[in-house]
């Protein structure tokens, strides 16, 4: 057993001596920076003029949504930076109001976002709102648990566009950006 | 150069992952009991050896055949952001690997039967092999996310790993036929102690047009990760009984798994030898303590998407946890107990040799001892040379398909106490692979020692491979000068 301890001593000591090493600095994991940003769509609301033309007064639909999404541990305790990207189309004969509150879990108002419109014929409206370092504050994201929306036709309640299917449709979009280190 | 380097490379390089090693300095070494494992058609000529217990064969390797440590790690004043991303994320493919091996042989030996011609071995060894394949797109998914890729798909099926430790004991027949033809069987006895395989995994992510909002996001998959042990050993660790439950799982108590390995040597003529080998051809049932995890579905989804009218009747539902189930029930993500079978990773070990010079017998240098070639291998014997040359082909069946190795060789034996080998390998992992390997025979004390990818000690930490192999053994010839 001695001379398998010598031997090996002796042969691992002649390849440690004969090699060599460029210095390694282990620590620059410490730098590494993992900011990936996803995208996906977030919602989708459709209301047909012919609905619009049934609701009396201004404000035909404001309704709460639940959306927990941004208060997800893994989203809210990582998110960095993000964009939301608004579209709205309006086919319908007559100018609406769109009015999105972010709300918390107490029905606070974080935020809120307008939109206005004027009737068809129009272009589509794009709006991008941005959070963190070069926009709104994150915290509006972070602590959103619902949205409000609230719809108000600033026009009449009997003219019918003669577009094909009129309706007021707005899409959105979010980018955000992650640390996952 | 630090020491201190060193263990910190040799640790971060084991944790890596790893994939059964290509012993090539190794195979066909004649004088080293060991080399049998490789062939069990090997020609011996041993009449009894004897593996020191826990040191008669110490092998290990690491590779990774599209990045070394000294790329992501060099202090070199570039940022490593840029390094991961230059010499990782924008070069490595789904085929470059991350692999190593370990194996320990607890004991191992070997005698002649009453019957010249017959040579028995044994042995139980201690193996632990990982291989895990670059997973491109999750590591650009991680790094980079999908956003502003539309149609881009990312490919679930990059992820590709399996590994196991697993206790194996083995007996092998060794049967020199005639003068020209040796061949052998040895049967192996597996005892899975844990294990994990996750290399049929397909699908996709895709963010597309979408059909009513901005972004339609698809996905495809169909995932399944086995595992087992995993949960029995953690459990154990929880209640400090882990060393128990490893030696039952080590000693039949884990999976149970069959196999078994072929060779052959042939003389084609005094001088030629031609030999080959297949190894680990067989499976483990995995039955005990196994898992299955899978996620297997399409979905896809706009966001939240409310159509007021036709929602009209129902907008004070969850709209967002109306989505949440919907995907998880197209979706689903399950776990099962169901056993599950894999196969060992089946090896194969080809070679043709040419020996030249004087027989090692009719020189100086020889010990006095009783190891003169041949003396027990039963039937007309044939004398060493001096010098072998030759080439051999070693084969792998891995996830991605088979791997290939090609080696030549120069085997260099002075008198019957030392014997050198040399080796050039071409393989993915390197084109300058230089190896060389050393057997001492000091009386009946047999020792040997190996090292691989030799040029790459100039820079150790720049390597894509490193390999050791080492042993000690008894051996008897069955007779005394």
């Amino acid at each position: 057993m001695k001379v398998f301890r010598i031997l090996v001593t002796v042969v691992f000591g002649v390849l440690m001596v004969l090699s060599c090493s460029e210095k390694q600095d282990f620590d620059q994991l410490d730098d590494l920076e993992i900011t990936p940003t996803y995208e996906t769509s977030v919602f989708y609301v459709k209301a047909q003029e012919s609905l619009i033309n049934r609701v009396s007064g201004l404000s035909f639909f404001t309704q709460d949504f639940n959306f927990d999404a941004f208060e997800e541990p893994f989203f809210a305790d990582r998110v960095l930076s993000g964009v939301i990207s608004y579209e709205l189309e309006n086919t319908t004969s007559k100018p609406i109001e769109i009015s999105l509150e972010f709300l918390d879990e107490n029905e606070n108002i974080l935020d809120t976002e307008e939109f206005r419109m004027d009737a068809a014929p129009t272009s589509t409206l794009m709006r991008d709102v941005s959070y963190g370092p070069t926009g709104k504050s994150l915290d509006i994201i972070k602590n959103t648990s619902k949205i409000r929306l609230v719809a108000t036709n600033l026009g009449d309640g009997s003219s019918t566009s003669t577009l094909e299917n009129p309706a007021i449709v707005l899409r959105s979009s979010a980018k955000f950006t992650l640390d996952l280190k | 150069m630090r020491l201190s380097n060193y263990v910190l490379l040799g640790s971060l390089m084991l944790t890596i992952g790893i994939s059964a090693q290509n012993k090539q300095i190794l195979y066909d070494f004649n004088e080293i009991p060991q080399s049998l494992s490789l062939n069990p058609g090997m020609e011996t000529d041993f009449k009894w050896y004897a593996g020191v217990p826990l040191l008669s064969g110490v092998s290990g390797y690491v590779g990774s055949n599209g990045i070394s440590i000294n790329d992501i790690f060099a202090d070199d004043g570039v940022d490593i952001n840029v390094k991961v991303r230059e010499r990782a994320l924008d070069v490595l493919k789904p085929n470059d690997e991350f692999s190593s091996t370990v194996q320990l042989e607890y004991f191992n030996g070997g005698f002649r039967s009453n019957d010249p011609s017959v040579f028995y071995s044994f042995g139980g060894y201690l193996e632990i092999d990982n291989i895990t394949f670059w997973p491109q797109d999750y590591a650009y998914l991680i790094f980079d996310g999908n956003a502003d890729q539309l149609n881009r798909e990312f490919d679930l099926g990059d992820l590709k790993s399996r590994g196991s430790m697993v206790n194996v004991f083995h007996f092998g027949i060794n049967k020199k036929v005639d003068r020209n033809v040796t061949v052998g069987a040895r049967g192996k006895l597996y005892s899975g102690i844990i294990d994990y395989n996750s290399t049929s995994n397909k699908g996709y992510l895709v963010n597309t047009e979408g059909q009513n909002n901005r972004i339609a996001t698809t996905l495809d998959a169909d995932l399944m990760l086995h595992t087992s042990g995993v949960q029995a050993l953690n459990e154990a660790g929880d209640s400090n009984t882990a060393a128990a439950q490893f030696v039952k799982r080590a000693f039949f108590g884990g999976d149970l798994g069959l196999g078994v390995d072929i060779g052959f040597t042939y003389h084609l003529n005094e001088r030629t030898t031609i030999t080959g080998s297949v190894l680990d051809l067989g499976f483990i049932y995995h039955s005990n303590d196994a898992k299955g995890y899978s996620l297997n579905g399409k979905a896809t989804v706009e966001g939240i998407e409310i159509d007021i009218l036709e929602n009209f009747g129902s907008l004070n539902r969850d709209f967002w946890q109306d989505l949440v189930d919907e995907v998880e029930g197209l979706v689903p993500f399950e776990t099962e107990t169901a056993s599950y079978v894999t196969f060992r990773p089946t090896k194969l070990y080809a070679s043709i040799r040419n020996d030249f010079g004087e027989p090692v017998d009719n020189g100086g240098g020889q010990l006095d001892c009783d190891c003169a070639a041949g003396s027990s291998g039963g039937g007309e014997l044939r004398a060493k040379y001096r010098n072998s040359i030759g080439g051999q082909l070693y084969m792998i069946n891995r996830p991605r398909g088979p791997q290939i190795a090609l080696t030549g060789f120069y085997t260099r034996r002075l008198g019957n106490f030392v014997a050198l080998k040399g080796t050039y390998t071409v393989d993915k992992f390197s084109y300058t692979n230089v190896g060389l390997g050393m057997n001492l025979q000091a009386g009946p004390v047999n020792f040997y020692i190996m090292a691989d990818n030799l040029l790459s000690y100039k820079n150790i930490a720049a390597t894509n491979y490193a390999s050791f192999q080492l042993g000690m053994n008894i051996i008897s010839w069955g007779r005394n000068k």
